[in-house]
């Protein structure tokens, strides 16, 4: 952080204390006003005394105080509000002389008055200037005492009236130096309260902006694993790791470098900030040669102040051509495991402190779990599609087999030889549709939002259906369908809702007898879209329900309607909506029908 | 049309292989065999076939293309007519592995796909179709 503008923080903070002291004050000044006045009718009326000086200098202190007032409002924020006080604080201050003078000299009562102006300019302005005041006004009175022990002006007693003076002159000295004592200890006083609280306000300033920094860290921190998440490749997941490390610190550049298979050599997976001649002279690293990034892998930290202090590079001048010159190394790991390393680039020499330290572990140890995580995501994605395959491949070479024989390519068979062939192949297709199931079941939970778009549902229907329309027809199943005009978007990838759509339709076909009837209707209502299956099929049992979206369930009318039918088609539907935030509701008689009905929240 | 049509069929299934030498065969086709892509090659090397049916996943998941690739970018053997046979529904492709992308980003170089298992009417009347169009150029 800059140190400059640290000070200009404080000095404005400080200043602000000042900006909302002075209206305070004036506001003060109409109270000492208003109850002079009222103080002055009171002595004139019950005590009959000579008001007139103090009315004048009242009316005098309503004037200037009105002045005040009015600059105040004009006054512009990048005026001086030192100067604004001190021309308050004097002025009041004279005012004050004035009315000692008039009230007795040093044996004014109203001498005590004098303490409220050193507490004032204590509270507002720098110690030295509350001093400053207190000598002005002890100067002041010591000026009166003076001309008036030596004649030069009028004595007035309280009475206001010109009288010979009653007092030697020790008591005026005795007077005007007990005061002189009571105005410098308030003086030390306030100065000293002031600069107890003065330092709590830095302390409490300085708190608030280290709190103040942790969280911007915290809500980029928390920014990057939300994008962390987000991702889908290890590659943009390492290289937006990198990207948000750098921004958060403001460092310069970043990079992560991950172990090979062999655990030998280091390699940049990603980089950012740093140039490509940089990245291709450092192609791979080799752990043997390489002392630092070995101790790095065996899970040591590492903080350069200064690359070109320790041996810890071969060639510093090529990091320092860079622009680097300190660096923090990290290792990448999830529990022990360390797959590979992650460090921090600096153009400032010592640039990393404890807390950054502590704070990159935080983001190295996070990346590390998140692309762990991915990684194992893919590969298990990887696994299944390949488990897929060679399930399949025996599969499709005994129903390519089947086929032979039921078509008679390889010598006649009686009809009861091709009937059995064709029920074989049907079960082996049975077996088909469910791997193909389990495979969509199986990616969809690692399928993420990213890649949802306004996707236009009613043009996609519209394609679903043509393929329905034929199956319908040679089933004899009268099939309708109804899509409303102008219906927004949602949200959603056209896969999603092609398989949506299509797994409710082929259920209500399927499920339909001959000369049934299904009808599909997508139409929109406030924020939604909503889809409508109804059939006139079998229906569903009612102690079905419960059970309806769990995984290879098939109520015992379906089982004995169809042979065919994985028990995974309503599942995948649930979990289609419950990833577009939708709702599905299920409204069903045994014998006369079923209608589906899903909501889904469409884009503004 | 005298001419016997040679049909050249890379598979690494040796049953699937054999089927489709027997549904090929019933229609007179020439039908020679291989079970890899470097294989393969070898026997294209050898003669030039009329047609190939080509497996996606052999010796590696992509052998199948790599082959198709190879011969899309060879002078002599980019006209050769590919059908491949895939148990790979075309949805799963689409979300499919990261291996498949930058296959996925290109132009595929076959001309037709068909889903396994093989349906032998299906294929006679693809491979019927191919070898017409063929003709005419």
């Amino acid at each position: 952080m800059d140190p400059g503008y640290e000070l200009v923080k404080q000095h404005l903070f400080f200043r602000k204390e000042l900006m909302e002291r002075i209206p305070w004050l004036i506001k003060l000044r109409w109270i000492v006003v208003f109850s002079g006045f009222t103080a002055c009718l009171i002595g004139h009326s019950f005590f009959a005394l000579y008001i007139l000086p103090f009315i004048l200098i009242l009316v005098s202190i309503f004037f200037y105080n009105l002045l005040f007032q009015v600059a105040w409002k004009r006054i512009s924020p990048a005026s001086d509000f030192n100067r604004f006080a001190h021309v308050q604080i004097s002025c009041d201050l004279f005012a004050l002389c004035l009315i000692i003078y008039f009230t007795g000299g040093i044996q004014s009562p109203f001498c005590l008055f004098a303490i409220f102006h050193v507490i004032i300019a204590g509270i507002l302005l720098q110690p030295s200037i509350c001093y400053f005041y207190g000598i002005l006004i002890l100067f002041l009175l010591g000026l009166i005492i003076f001309l008036q022990q030596w004649g030069f002006i009028h004595i007035y007693h309280f009475r206001l009236q010109s009288v010979s003076y009653g007092f030697e002159a020790t008591d005026d000295f005795i007077s005007y130096l007990t005061l002189s004592t009571v105005i410098f200890v308030t003086a030390f006083l306030v100065t000293n309260i002031k600069l107890g609280l003065r330092t709590k306000g830095r302390e409490l300033l300085n708190l608030a902006k280290s709190l103040d920094e942790s969280n911007t860290k915290l809500t980029a921190l928390y920014e990057m694993v939300k994008q962390m998440r987000m991702c889908t490749e290890s590659r943009t997941l390492m290289d937006s790791t990198t990207m948000w490390a750098s921004r958060i610190m403001g460092v310069k550049a970043c990079s992560i470098k991950l172990l090979d298979s062999q655990k030998q050599k280091l390699h940049f997976a990603s980089t950012y900030g740093l140039s490509q001649d940089y990245i291709k002279s450092r192609k791979s690293i080799d752990l043997e040669k390489s002392h630092i990034n070995r101790k790095i892998i065996e899970g040591h930290s590492y903080t350069i102040g200064h690359i070109e202090e320790a041996d810890y590079f071969q060639y510093p001048e090529d990091i320092r051509k860079e622009g680097i010159l300190s660096m923090l190394c990290l290792p990448l790991r999830v529990e022990k495991m360390v797959f590979g390393v992650f460090c921090v680039y600096s153009d400032i020499y010592y640039s990393f402190e404890d807390k950054d330290v502590q704070f990159f572990s935080l983001i190295a140890d996070l990346a590390a779990l998140e692309i762990e995580k991915l990684n194992t995501d893919i590969n298990r994605t990887w696994f299944l599609q390949k488990a897929a395959h060679q399930l399949r491949s025996p599969m499709h070479a005994v129903v390519s087999m089947l086929n032979l024989i039921k078509k008679g390519y390889i010598g006649k068979i009686n009809s009861q030889q091709e009937e059995t062939a064709g029920r074989c192949i049907a079960r082996l297709e049975m077996l088909d549709n469910l791997i193909s199931d389990l495979l969509r079941l199986s990616i969809r939970r690692t399928a993420l939002s990213v890649d949802m778009n306004p996707t236009q549902a009613s043009a996609i229907l519209q394609n679903v259906s043509s393929l329905f329309k034929t199956q319908a027809r040679e089933k004899s199943v009268e099939f309708i369908i109804k899509i409303d005009e102008g219906l927004p978007a949602v949200m959603a990838t056209e896969q999603m809702m092609d398989e949506l759509f299509s797994n409710l339709i082929s259920n209500a076909i399927k499920y339909t007898p001959s000369g049934g009837k299904v009808t599909a209707s997508l139409s929109g209502e406030e924020g939604k879209i909503r889809f409508e299956v109804t059939d006139t099929g079998i229906g569903i049992p009612e102690e079905a329900f419960d059970k309806l979206f769990s995984e290879f369930f098939r109520a015992y009318n379906a089982k004995e309607f169809s042979e065919a039918g994985t028990g995974l088609g309503l599942v995948i539907v649930k979990e289609i909506l419950d990833s577009l935030k939708g709702v599905i509701s299920v409204r069903s008689q045994v014998g006369k029908g079923t209608t589906f009905i899903c909501h889904l929240p469409s884009v503004k | 049309m005298g001419r016997v049509r040679d049909i050249l069929v890379i598979d690494d299934d040796k049953d699937l292989v054999q089927s489709m030498r027997i549904i090929l065969e019933s229609r007179s086709y020439g039908v020679r065999v291989a079970y890899n892509g470097k294989q393969g090659y070898e026997r294209i090397e050898e003669k030039t076939p009329d047609l190939i049916i080509l497996d996606v996943m052999m010796a590696t998941d992509t052998d199948g293309f790599d082959l198709a690739y190879k011969l899309k970018n060879n002078a002599g053997y980019k006209d050769i007519p590919i059908i491949m046979a895939t148990s790979f529904t075309q949805k799963i492709m689409e979300q499919g592995p990261e291996k498949f992308q930058h296959i996925l980003g290109e132009a595929w170089p076959v001309s037709f796909f068909i889903e396994k298992p093989v349906d032998p009417e299906g294929l006679l009347s693809i491979i019927e179709k191919i070898l017409d169009e063929h003709n005419v150029e």
